[in-house]
C-alpha cells in the first residue's frame, strides 16, 4: 500500500507549495465551472460559454498589458462581455449565434493586439503560454483566497438563481406565465458564466476554459437525469479530471531522465475528453439495466444532452 | 432604396470624387515614404543614398543587439554608422517580431552583426528576402559553437566580443581599405580596454572562489561561470523562464529552497523580462537576505559602453558577494 501509493504520488507532492496552490484553485474552478456548466449544457448556451472564453483571453492579456494579474481581466472582461452579449441580443434563440459569434471574433482580435503589445513592448515573455494555455504551476499563492472567494461568489449567484433559473430552462413558457424575469435570469446567469470561465482560465488557459464548463457537465447530464445528482456528478468529475491532472504533471517530472514535465492543461483536458467518451457506453448500460422498470417519468430535466434540449428562452 | 443610394454613392466615387480621392492617397503615400525616410535617417541609416554614401566613406552597420551596434561604433568609428535592433530595455529580445521598417533598416545595411544561436532569428529572415552581398557577422559561428546551442546569450562569454571586434575590423577593412590602419588602431584600444573586466573578474575568482549563486534566466550564466561561480539553479528552470514556459513545480520549490535556505550567495535577476513567478522570487530573495543583482539581455542605456557595463555587473557581483548589497538596477 505504502510502496503502491508512493510510486503513484511522487515525494513532495503534498509538501510543494506551487502544488498545493494549484489543487486550490484548480479545484475552486472545476467545482463553479461544472455547476455552472450543468445550467449552460441545459440551455445550450455552450456556443455562448466558448464566446466568454475568448472574451476572457482578451481580458487576460490586456490586464498583463496594465500590468495587473491576469485574473483581474480574465473576470472583468469576461463580466463586460456577458453584458455586451445581453445587449446586442443573445437572449433570443434566432440571432444568439450571430451575436455571441461577432463578440467571439472581436474578442479574438483584441486578444491578437493585447498580446502582440504584451511581448513587443512589455517585459512578458510567456504571455501567450500564460494566457491561452493557463500557467497553474506559477500562481502566486495570495491569488488563491481572491479564485476561492469568486468561485464562492459564482456558487451563491447561482443558488440565488436556482429556482427561476431552472424554470426557465426546462420550461421557459411556464416560466414566462410564472413571472419569472427572463431577461435578468439570463443576465445574471451569463454573468456566473464568465465567473466560472475566469476561473477556469486561471487554471487551464481561457482557450481551454470551455473543456472545463462544458465537459464534465455534459458527461454527467449523460448520466443522470435528476438536477441534483447532475450538479454533484460535474462537479465530482471536473474535481477528480483536475486533481488527477495536477497529480500526472507533478508526476511527469520523473518519467524521463532530463526531468521534462508535461503541461498540466494537456493532462486536465484529456482526462475531461475520457469521461465524456466513457460516460456514452456507462449511460447506455444503465438505460438498459433499468430500461423496462419504470417509464422514465416526465421530470424537468430528462433530456441526455444539450441537442435535446434547446431552450428558447436563453 | 438603401440599395440605390449605394449605388450613387459608388457612381460618385468614379467621377471627380474618385480622382480627388486618389490625390489624396498619393499625397498621403508620398507623406508616408517621407516619414518613413526622416525616421530613418534619425536612426542613423542612411538608406537614401545606399550604395553611394558607402563610397563616399560611411559604412551603414547594423548590430542586431545594441551591444554589438555599441562595439561596431567603437571599431569603426568616424566610418561607420551603426544602428541597433534591439535596446528597449523593456521588451524580450526572444520574443522580438520584426517591423517593415527594421526590414529596411537591415537590408541596406552593408556589415551586419547578430548573435546567432537563434537568439535573434528573425534578422536570418529579413537577410533570406532581401538582396545578398553585404558581410554577416554572426557571433555564435565565430566561437565555433552549433546552431542549437542552450544558453545564447554569447556576450556575457568573455570571450564572443573580442572575437566579434576582430571579425568587425577585418570587413570594416575590406570595405575600405585606405582606413584599414584605423580600424586597426581602434581594435587594439578595444581589446586594451576590455583589461579592468578581465582583471576584475580575475580578482574575484581568487578572492571568492565557487561562490553559489541562483538565477532565472541564463542571461549572465557565461559571465558566472567565467567567474569561477556556482549556478545552482537548474538549467531546465532557467531555460523554462526563457522560453516563456510553465516550470515544473519540482523546480520552482528547488529554486525557492536556494534562496530561503540560504544556499547561495547571490541572485542573479533578469531585469529586462520578468514575469510573476520571477517577480516573487525576486521578493522571496530580498526578504531572505539573498543579495539580488540585475543582470540584463540588451545594453542598459543611456551612460554605459559594453566595456563599463560588463565591468559593472561584475563590480554588482562582487558587492553582493562581499557586501550583502542588492543592486537592482545598473
Amino acid at each position: 500500500m505504502g510502496f503502491g501509493l508512493r510510486w503513484l504520488i511522487e515525494p513532495g507532492f503534498w509538501s510543494s507549495s506551487p502544488v498545493r496552490v494549484a489543487l486550490v484553485i484548480g479545484g475552486c474552478s472545476a467545482v463553479v465551472s461544472a455547476v455552472v456548466g450543468v445550467f449552460t449544457v441545459l440551455r445550450g448556451q455552450s456556443f455562448a460559454g466558448h464566446a466568454l472564453t475568448d472574451v476572457s483571453t482578451a481580458g487576460g492579456s490586456g490586464a498583463l498589458l496594465l500590468g495587473a494579474g491576469p485574473i483581474v481581466g480574465f473576470v472583468g472582461l469576461g463580466i463586460v462581455g456577458a453584458g455586451v452579449m445581453d445587449a446586442i441580443g443573445v437572449r433570443r434563440l434566432r440571432g444568439r449565434d450571430l451575436a455571441t459569434g461577432v463578440v467571439l471574433g472581436a474578442s479574438i482580435g483584441l486578444a491578437a493586439l493585447f498580446l502582440y503589445l504584451d511581448s513587443t513592448s512589455r517585459a512578458t515573455t510567456g504571455a501567450t503560454q500564460q494566457i491561452l494555455f493557463g500557467s497553474i504551476f506559477s500562481i502566486q499563492s495570495s491569488t488563491a483566497p481572491v479564485v476561492v472567494g469568486l468561485g464562492l461568489a459564482a456558487l451563491v449567484l447561482v443558488g440565488v438563481l436556482y429556482r427561476p433559473l431552472l424554470l426557465s430552462t426546462v420550461g421557459p413558457e411556464m416560466a414566462v406565465a410564472r413571472g419569472v424575469p427572463e431577461r435578468l435570469v439570463g443576465v445574471f446567469f451569463t454573468v456566473a458564466m464568465a465567473l466560472a470561465v475566469g476561473l477556469s482560465s486561471l487554471t487551464i488557459g481561457a482557450i481551454l476554459s470551455t473543456a472545463l464548463l462544458i465537459g464534465p457537465a455534459a458527461a454527467a447530464v449523460r448520466l443522470t437525469s435528476r438536477i441534483g445528482w447532475s450538479l454533484l456528478l460535474a462537479s465530482g468529475l471536473g474535481l477528480a479530471a483536475c486533481w488527477i491532472g495536477v497529480l500526472l504533471a507533478y508526476d511527469s517530472y520523473d518519467w524521463n531522465a532530463s526531468h521534462r514535465s508535461l503541461p498540466v492543461s494537456f493532462f486536465i483536458v484529456a482526462l475531461i475528453f475520457s469521461f465524456y467518451l466513457a460516460s456514452g457506453p456507462a449511460a447506455r448500460l444503465r438505460a438498459r439495466s433499468d430500461g423496462r422498470r419504470a417509464q422514465p417519468p416526465p421530470t424537468q430535466v430528462s433530456a441526455p444532452g444539450p441537442a435535446l434540449n434547446p431552450s428558447p428562452g436563453g | 432604396m438603401n440599395g440605390s443610394r449605394t449605388g450613387r454613392s459608388l457612381r460618385a466615387m468614379r467621377g471627380p470624387g474618385r480622382a480627388r480621392l486618389r490625390g489624396r492617397l498619393s499625397a498621403a503615400g508620398a507623406a508616408l515614404v517621407l516619414a518613413l525616410l526622416a525616421g530613418g535617417c534619425s536612426a542613423g541609416s542612411p538608406r537614401a543614398a545606399a550604395g553611394g554614401a558607402a563610397r563616399s566613406g560611411v559604412v551603414s552597420a547594423v548590430g542586431a543587439e545594441n551591444q554589438y551596434a555599441n562595439v561596431l561604433s567603437q571599431i569603426g568609428g568616424r566610418y561607420v554608422r551603426a544602428a541597433a535592433i534591439l535596446s528597449n530595455p523593456n521588451t524580450d529580445p526572444h520574443t522580438f517580431e520584426s517591423s517593415p521598417a527594421v526590414a529596411e533598416e537591415v537590408s541596406s545595411a552593408e556589415i551586419i552583426v547578430q548573435n546567432g544561436a537563434g537568439y535573434d532569428g528573425f534578422m536570418n529572415k529579413i537577410e533570406s528576402a532581401s538582396s545578398s552581398g553585404r558581410r554577416i557577422i554572426v557571433v555564435q559561428r565565430l566561437l565555433g559553437l552549433p546552431d542549437d546551442t542552450p544558453n545564447p546569450h554569447l556576450w556575457y562569454d568573455p570571450r564572443a566580443m573580442p572575437a566579434a571586434a576582430r571579425a568587425m575590423a577585418d570587413d570594416l577593412s575590406a570595405l575600405l581599405p585606405g582606413h584599414a590602419a584605423y580600424f586597426r588602431a581602434n581594435l587594439a584600444a578595444f581589446d586594451a580596454s576590455l583589461q579592468p573586466w578581465d582583471q576584475a573578474m580575475a580578482a574575484f575568482r581568487a578572492d571568492h572562489p565557487a561562490v553559489a549563486a541562483a538565477t532565472t534566466e541564463p542571461v549572465a550564466d557565461y559571465l558566472l561561470q567565467a567567474m569561477g561561480m556556482d549556478n545552482l539553479t537548474p538549467f531546465r528552470f532557467q531555460a523554462d523562464i526563457m522560453n516563456g514556459v510553465d516550470p515544473s513545480p519540482q523546480d520552482v520549490s528547488l529554486e525557492n529552497d536556494l534562496l530561503r535556505g540560504h544556499q547561495v550567495k547571490v541572485f542573479c535577476y533578469n531585469q529586462q523580462v520578468v514575469d510573476a513567478l520571477t517577480s516573487s522570487m525576486r521578493a522571496t530573495a530580498v526578504r531572505d537576505g539573498v543579495p539580488v543583482v540585475a543582470v540584463y539581455e540588451t545594453m542598459p542605456t543611456p551612460g554605459y559602453t559594453y566595456q563599463s557595463w560588463m565591468l559593472a555587473e561584475v563590480a554588482a557581483i562582487r558587492k553582493a558577494v562581499s557586501d550583502h548589497t542588492s543592486t537592482e538596477h545598473l
